[in-house]
């Protein structure tokens, strides 16, 4: 993983002191709370429901079981035990008192982290492939693209004060694994036909309130010149974007409102840059800044680029065939593998790890993948560089650490955001729901028959928990302050699995809190009932169409059958 | 950074009525509207040093032609969070190459004096209830930045090697319960 140079080091540390200043400022009663507000989300601190909440940055999804410890240490010492992870990569907590939030700040700036951007109308934390570096199906590695874009993001003078938050993710694979077009920036690596990279790049994707699908604004810019292109998608952004109204603000609805004005715009933006700027050429990247990027890029000691001997588990069977069939993942390197931590399981809600079992994670890390993990975009962990030979010692372990649930890419693989127990924003509440539903589909003999899918449930129209790109996605609504929840069908994250990325549709009117499980149960039944053989959940869905859903789905309403 | 005390401050906006100026006489350090300075640049004799300010919707553009003519450009933050004149700013030095002062005003805090500074600002009118040593101190806390800005065009990974290296090593302050007590 990224290795910080002491610059690196510096900043973040006298982030942390500029965030201490802040905050004692705030305290003593010179900086008010209304103008303290935006400062402190830039560097991830919300006040939610119950207490502040901080969202730490893992850029790009990548981490070290020393960060991990700390995390730990924080949980612990800070909080109530426990953190989460999010679909954006990121860990937050939820209980730390504000009072304490320099401190912790300081603790994260000694192992190399902060808060930086997670939160704000900014350019965020980017995100991407949680294979990054190590898949089978990768063209070009993103991760140095990531961390060049993280620099050139991280404190720009200009786009601190957005219409609204800005969210760029990039993969480089042949699968996208980062729902790229679900961004306000997407961007894809390849190579053209001279064999020269470059970036595809996707403009004015996201989801809450109207869910779009980025648009391709141009299919191959060289590498070089990504910097400045994005400087002129966002200056663009930053001038012409709306402010009169929230929900209006996103780069999404000047893409859409604008459509081939925009493109004009900002390509004409681009060769003033270039052709006009004093500073014109100075953010091109030069191939030795690429090349020592790259380079810091360590390869474990001892993980070897011609890999290792290949050991396949022979006749694997039973729990164990299980996990390899979904937890492990093909590697680049021969003899290697990818291998996910669910976190998802019974008792605990999606993403969510006590501080026990961040270090368990920790240790297993350290034990089996050179200290390193990632974090996935859809809230579990993942080791990427496990010996083959060494899957079986590993599974004893992830199961000794409530990390070994056969269940990745299945219906209790659901992504969740925090909902109404903690989140401030929250219409309603979504960990009960995904309680109930992994409680509810606890066999994995029915769990491995339903197959392949995509459940994702938020609690409000921010979307956090991508509904829109579920193959079932649930919105949770508040009417009359009691909760509902709006049930799509046949959403998208772009996948190859999933098809091409498109939201899904809305089978009907919302569902009471006591019917919606039932409602998914019924939708789940009529899929195993229609399905051809071998068809997926989203491909009987693309055949048959969601009218078919529809009947069983209202057959479960009690409270709200007068309305469907 | 130059801190503007408005007490003491040469420029001046035009006064009188409200609505289009009728005549606009050409008095030295008149800070114009687009308005006013529409009416007033044909006749506008040179050497006599004039602003425009431009609302933080206004194009840069529009005005491009006439830099030359100005030795101020007043730039509005009607909110602090509103970042569009960082945008303006920038444009005006990167872009045009304007030498003259670039003015922050309106609902300005100290918090956001490294951005100013950064995008090209050389002089502000605090809020009221803005402390100068605090913005002072808040222009202090980073030894240098990845990105490139105004003042220095170069991003790190551009400057001479080394640079990083000894950047993380320059002496700063830490500020430790130094925020409360200004």
């Amino acid at each position: 993983m990224y290795q910080y140079t002491d610059f690196d080091r510096r900043f973040v540390h006298q982030r942390a002191a500029q965030f201490r200043d802040q905050l004692e400022r705030n305290l003593a009663g010179k900086l008010g709370d209304d103008e303290f507000r935006p400062l402190r989300l830039q560097n991830g601190w919300y006040v939610q429901r119950h207490a502040p909440m901080l969202r730490v940055a893992v850029p790009y999804g990548e981490i070290h079981a020393r960060q991990l410890r700390q995390l730990a240490r924080i949980a612990r010492e800070y909080d109530r035990g426990y953190g989460h992870f999010t679909t954006r990569q990121n860990l937050q907590f939820n209980w730390i008192p504000l009072v304490q939030s320099a401190d912790v700040m300081d603790l994260l700036a000694q192992v190399d982290m902060h808060g930086i951007q997670t939160s704000g109308n900014c350019i965020r934390n980017i995100t991407s492939d949680a294979l990054a570096g190590i898949a089978a199906d990768e063209l070009i590695d993103p991760r140095p693209y990531c961390e060049v874009l993280r620099q050139w993001s991280t404190l720009h003078p200009e786009f601190a004060f957005l219409p609204r938050k800005f969210k760029i993710a990039v993969t480089g694979a042949a699968e996208d694994r980062a729902a790229i077009a679900w961004h306000d920036i997407g961007l894809h690596l390849r190579q053209n036909a001279q064999g020269e990279v470059g970036f595809e790049v996707l403009v004015g994707g996201g989801m809450g309130r109207t869910p779009v699908i980025a648009t391709r604004i141009r299919e191959f810019l060289p590498w070089q010149q990504i910097l400045v292109f994005i400087e002129a998608i966002v200056r663009v952004y930053n001038r012409y974007g709306r402010r009169d109204n929230l929900y209006k603000a996103r780069i999404k609805i000047l893409v859409k409102a604008e459509g081939q004005k925009f493109f004009d715009a900002v390509e004409e933006e681009f060769r003033h840059i270039l052709n006009d700027d004093a500073d014109g050429s100075a953010h091109l990247i030069p191939q030795a800044e690429l090349d020592r990027v790259k380079a810091s890029f360590v390869l474990p000691e001892g993980v070897a680029e011609a890999g290792a001997p290949a050991a396949a588990p022979a006749n694997a069977s039973g729990a164990f065939a299980r996990w390899l069939q979904r937890n492990v993942h093909a590697h680049r390197l021969p003899g290697y593998r990818a291998v996910t931590l669910s976190l998802k399981r019974a008792g605990q809600a999606p993403g969510d790890v006590t501080a026990e079992q961040m270090e368990s994670a920790a240790a297993i890390a350290e034990r089996f993948s050179h200290g390193e993990l990632r974090v996935t975009h859809d809230q579990n962990l993942l080791l990427p560089w496990v010996r083959e030979s060494e899957l079986a010692a590993l599974w004893e372990a992830a199961k000794a650490a409530t990390f070994a649930t056969p269940n990745i890419g299945l219906v209790t693989d659901m992504i969740a955001c925090p909902g109404g127990d903690f989140c401030g924003l929250a219409n309603a509440r979504s960990l009960p729901l995904a309680a109930e539903l992994t409680e509810r589909y606890a066999d994995l003999d029915e769990v491995h028959d339903i197959g392949d899918i995509d459940l994702h449930i938020s609690g409000c129209i921010n979307s956090c928990g991508h509904h829109h790109s579920g193959h079932i996605g649930v919105l949770g609504v508040d009417k009359d302050g009691s909760e509902w929840y709006q049930l799509t069908i046949g959403g998208s994250d772009g996948s190859t699995l999933s098809g091409a990325a498109v939201p899904g549709k809305v089978i009907g009117p919302s569902f009471a809190a006591d019917e919606v499980a039932d409602a998914i149960e019924a939708v789940l039944d009529t899929y195993r009932a229609q399905r051809a053989a071998n068809e997926r959940f989203i491909d009987t869905v693309r055949r048959i169409g969601i009218e078919p859903f529809k009947g069983p789905a209202n057959a479960v309403r009690r409270s709200t059958a007068h309305a469907a | 950074m130059k801190f503007i005390d408005t007490h003491k401050d040469r420029w001046h906006a035009l006064g009188g009525e409200d609505g289009p100026p009728v005549s606009i006489n050409a008095e030295p350090h008149l800070l114009l509207d687009t308005n006013q300075w529409h009416a007033a640049r044909a006749q506008w004799p040179a050497g006599v040093p004039v602003g425009i300010k431009l609302g933080n919707d206004q194009d840069v553009e529009d005005i491009a032609a006439d830099l030359p003519r100005f030795a101020l450009v007043a730039l509005h933050f009607p909110k602090w969070t509103d970042g569009r004149a960082y945008s303006q700013a920038r444009l005006l030095r990167s872009r045009y190459r304007f030498q003259g002062e670039v003015r922050a005003l309106g609902d300005v805090l100290v918090d956001m004096m490294p951005l100013l500074a950064r995008t090209g600002f050389d002089a502000v009118v605090l809020r009221h209830d803005q402390s100068v040593d605090a913005a002072e101190r808040a222009l202090g806390f980073f030894p240098g930045h990845y990105q490139g800005d105004v003042g220095d065009n170069r991003p790190l990974f551009a400057k001479p090697a080394g640079t990083a290296q000894a950047l993380a090593k320059a002496p700063s302050q830490e500020f430790v319960n130094a925020g409360a007590s200004i």
